[in-house]
């Protein structure tokens, strides 16, 4: 179980969480929505540790505060909204830097698989920097897969905390990474992510935490929370679910796509050169 | 810690331990062993030095000379060890001196070690900028090189010419003795001057000339206004060849010496960097020239 | 559509693992060579070889040998590896820390503060009393140096930590107002100075070897291997430094502890370098920039590399500079930057899409 109780961050004089309790339980998905400067990247921050608060996250009853980095690195990994590199590694090297952190470290076939999970096979070699936006964020995830291989480790479930994990990937790697998480949830670990795509949550998501204004205004499975007044208030328009557009009006909705894999076989070997339709 | 430790770390230092430990190794099985001095190969440092031991007629025993050692021309045939205060040991013992002679300040401190460790003879000669400075300074050159009769005679004639000077500059009367900036550049339009206790203002003193900034030690950079209020009525220079018309133009229409009596009358003296400073065998001389320069004939 | 086998992946991600440990051997074999090298030319026409064999065969060596090999080129063979090793491993470990390859030792402040220490021993070391003078010897330029630019870097890392916390960027900003400070004070004292002291000044600035000697060499091999070593366990930290400090601190890596021992040990190692040898530039940004060029940026495999390439390096320059104008000797600050210079520039000219990595 991640807990978070009476979480308040303040930047200088603005409060920018004003406290704010959050749970979330292994093997499910647990989105944080809400409009943007809601909190939801500070609160997924609080989470991990990287900005000062007040109040206690807990990871199955112990304070992480407590916790030193390496121990939180076997149990938790982080994907960042945005990820920069420093010096020209190679696609390989960087999920290697994953690989290190967690314990699964004496496995050398680890970076190799979850690069293949991420659809980056034949990517290894690669300069990081010379990779596309996309590609970048899922080499990113295939380093924290790397980092907590196996959702269960020791009787105890690992965390997955993503900060918008599809927001520069197209429909098709939004599904592919949305899927890898669902698959991480379905496996016995705990997934986190903050989401701006309410269509994706609403269809990966076991439970939602939306926030606005610096706070949690509704939490819960889906269902409960995903109402046209709770999104109305927090997004502050008027949003209606479950209703589909006039007749006649064209939509594509990510729920009718058909599922990945029916389309491209997980073992494929990616030419680079020719990476550009994936689907 | 442990997340800090990988297992390359102590493979690589141990190897470039035995490889630096190795070469260690070379070094220490030298020992020590014996040579005599041979003391006609003279390695002279400073210009001064230099100018001594050819005017006590033992410039042929001289082999090599450092940067600042100009004169005579003979002495620039010789090899370069390097800068005075920046000498290199090795570049010294390369030339197999028999004998070194500096001039006081010679360095860095670590190469003066070695080369005292050498065995080798060496001398450093003190440094006054003064009538007894120059004596003692060519008796003591005199005694290193083993030309003491020689030296005693060179400095007897020079003792004797700089007190014929001092004479006449004391029979001069206060009321006419002229003041004088010695200037060492003017980079930028700034003025940097000589101040007490250098070897310029020594020579002015020895000319019978008043050093003009007496306010600080060294050379420094003046301002404007402490120009015109060090008020000199002759600038002197060295002479670093080129156009003197030009760069005596240039210094006398600077604003600030305008206003000097200097500036008024165009009194612009130059001479040889080393003849004017040296404080050698040709100091006599230079203040002869410079005092004829400053007051005429 | 072929299966890729996990092995086959291991294999290619390897690569750059392979040539980085064949560049090390290489380099081995470089230092080893320019440190023989070292020995046998100097300006002294007296031989390695010839010494050699009079040894092998029970004879004794003149003084000459003796004081040419032993006295001379062997410390300054040791201290221009030591140097070397140390300027190259402290360039790359400020640039893993600044994740910017253009980062040096300057930018804690070891170099201003220790310019400023050197200033101070040479300008006002004659004002000191006699009795304190001989305590220090020739040492005095040394000390200040080494003060000067410990003291600097452990003012800004207690300027740029609160709360337990590090912050690289105000780190980064103070050191240039402290270098600004240190510059103001440094010019004070070239005011003050005569023109004895001014050469001084500018032969220490450009640095040199020559000044090697056994005592000094004991004095600064232990603090410059000390912290060579220990830049040796950041290998890893500083490669998931490249990701960022909340990603470091996300995959494991003790963060603070990295930053902490990262600045001490460049701190002891630079300042130790700059004290005996004075301002060497270029060897720091040239040797690990080289390196990631032609064995990729790991940490682990580039900072031993980088130890052995600037330990070659400065060795070769200083043989550059002591033979080209024999018996004098250039200053070996102008050798690093006339080699380093433009073989920078062309690296920058030749990967130009890359020089923002």
């Amino acid at each position: 179980m991640l807990r978070a109780e009476s979480i308040k961050v303040a930047f200088g004089r603005k409060l920018v969480l004003r406290s704010v309790d959050f749970a979330a339980a292994p093997g499910h998905l647990t989105a944080i929505v809400g409009p943007n400067g809601s909190g939801k990247t500070t609160l997924l921050r609080a989470l991990t540790g990287e900005v000062g608060h007040s109040g206690t996250v807990t990871l199955d009853g112990s304070d992480i505060a407590r916790m030193k980095g390496w121990e939180l690195a076997a149990r938790r990994a982080v994907l960042p909204q945005s990820a920069v590199l420093a010096f020209p590694f190679t696609v390989i090297e960087v999920v290697r830097m994953g690989l290190s952190g967690g314990t699964s470290g004496g496995d050398k076939s680890v970076p190799g698989a979850a690069l293949r999970r991420v659809g980056m096979t034949g990517y290894t070699d690669r300069l990081y920097q010379e990779l596309s936006g996309g590609e970048q964020q899922r080499v990113q995830l295939a380093r924290v897969l790397a980092q907590v291989w196996h959702p269960v480790w020791q009787g105890r479930a690992r965390w997955l905390l993503l900060d918008e994990p599809v927001a520069s990937l197209d429909i098709a790697h939004q599904l592919l990474v949305m899927g890898i998480a669902r698959d991480f949830a379905n496996s016995g670990g705990g997934v986190v992510a903050v989401m701006h795509d309410l269509n994706l949550t609403a269809m990966f998501a076991d439970a939602v935490a939306v926030m606005a204004d610096g706070q949690i205004i509704a939490q819960g499975p889906m269902a409960q929370v995903m109402t046209d007044d709770t999104l109305s208030r927090a997004y502050g328009c008027g949003l209606r679910v479950g209703l589909p557009p006039a007749a006649g009006s064209t939509f594509v909705l990510p729920h009718t796509a058909r599922p990945i894999h029916e389309m491209k076989p997980e073992f494929t070997a990616v030419d680079p050169a020719h990476s550009g339709t994936p689907c | 810690m442990s997340g800090l430790f990988n297992m390359h770390g102590p493979r690589w230092l141990l190897i470039i331990t035995v490889v630096l430990a190795s070469a260690l190794v070379f070094g220490s099985a030298a020992e020590a062993g014996a040579d005599t001095g041979k003391s006609d190969r003279i390695v002279s440092l400073g210009g001064s030095v230099t100018e001594i031991i050819y005017a006590l007629g033992a410039g042929s025993r001289v082999i090599a000379r450092d940067t600042t050692s100009s004169f005579p021309p003979e002495a620039e045939k010789l090899p370069d060890v390097g800068y005075l205060r920046a000498l290199s040991p090795e570049g010294v013992l390369s030339v197999s001196p028999g004998l070194i002679i500096a001039e006081e300040g010679a360095g860095p401190p670590e190469t003066i070690d070695v080369l005292r460790n050498a065995k080798l003879p060496y001398f450093e000669i003190p440094e006054s900028y003064d009538r007894a400075g120059i004596v003692s300074k060519i008796l003591a050159v005199g005694d290193a090189i083993n030309e003491a009769e020689k030296a005693r005679v060179l400095a007897n004639a020079l003792d004797a010419s700089l007190g014929a000077a001092q004479a006449r500059a004391e029979a001069r009367g206060i009321e006419h003795r002229k003041r004088v900036l010695f200037i060492l550049s003017t980079q930028n339009d700034r003025i940097l001057a000589s101040g007490t206790g250098t070897a310029a203002a020594g020579i002015i003193a020895l000319a019978g000339g008043d050093n003009a900034v007496t306010s600080f030690e060294g050379y420094k950079p003046l301002t404007d206004e402490a120009i015109i209020a060090a008020a000199p009525d002759v600038i002197l220079m060295m002479d670093r060849g080129g156009d003197h018309g030009a760069a005596n133009g240039e210094l006398l229409a600077m604003p600030a010496v305008t206003l000097t009596p200097a500036g008024k009358s165009g009194a612009v003296v130059r001479m040889d960097g080393l003849y004017l400073l040296g404080f050698g065998p040709r100091t006599a001389d230079a203040v002869n020239d410079l005092s004829a320069a400053l007051y005429g004939g | 559509m072929v299966a890729f086998p996990d092995s086959a992946i291991e294999t290619i991600g390897r690569d750059r693992d392979i040539v980085a440990r064949r560049t090390r051997l290489l380099l081995i074999t470089v230092l080893a060579a320019t440190c023989i090298f070292s020995l046998a030319f100097g300006a002294a026409g007296t031989s390695l070889w010839g010494a050699l064999y009079k040894l092998a065969n029970g004879q004794t060596l003149s003084d000459m040998e003796r004081i040419v090999l032993w006295d001379i080129r062997a410390p300054r063979t040791l201290m221009g590896a030591f140097v070397g090793a140390s300027l190259a491993v402290a360039g790359a470990v400020m640039q893993g820390l600044f994740r910017n390859p253009l980062a040096d030792p300057g930018l804690v402040g070891v170099g201003a503060g220790a310019g400023l220490g050197a200033i101070c021993a040479i300008v006002l070391g004659a004002l000191l009393p006699a009795a304190f003078i001989n305590l220090f010897g020739n040492w005095l330029v040394s000390a200040a140096a080494f003060l000067g630019g410990w003291g600097s870097t452990l003012l800004l890392y207690r300027v740029a930590t609160r709360s337990g916390r590090t912050s690289v960027a105000t780190m980064l900003l103070a050191g240039i107002a402290l270098g600004a400070l240190a510059g103001a004070l440094s010019g004070l004292l070239v005011y003050m100075a005569d023109d004895r002291q001014l050469r001084d000044l500018t032969f220490w600035g450009l640095g040199s070897l020559a000044g090697a000697t056994w005592a000094k060499l004991f004095v600064a091999v232990p603090l410059i291997l000390l912290s060579i070593c220990a830049a040796g366990f950041l290998g890893r930290g500083l490669n998931a430094m490249a990701l960022g400090e909340a990603t470091a601190h996300h995959i494991g890596i003790p963060v603070q502890r990295l930053k902490t021992v990262a600045v001490m040990t460049v701190a002891a190692s630079t300042g130790a370098a700059v004290a005996v040898a004075g301002g060497i530039g270029f060897v720091g940004i040239v040797v690990p920039h080289l390196l990631r060029l032609a064995t990729g940026p790991d940490h682990r495999m580039l900072l031993p590399n980088a130890a052995l390439l600037g330990a070659s390096l400065l060795i070769g320059a200083d043989v550059i500079a002591r033979v080209v104008i024999a018996p004098a000797e250039l200053p070996i600050g102008i050798v690093t930057a006339v080699l380093g210079a433009p073989v920078f520039l062309w690296i920058l000219l030749r990967r130009r899409g890359l020089v923002d990595l």
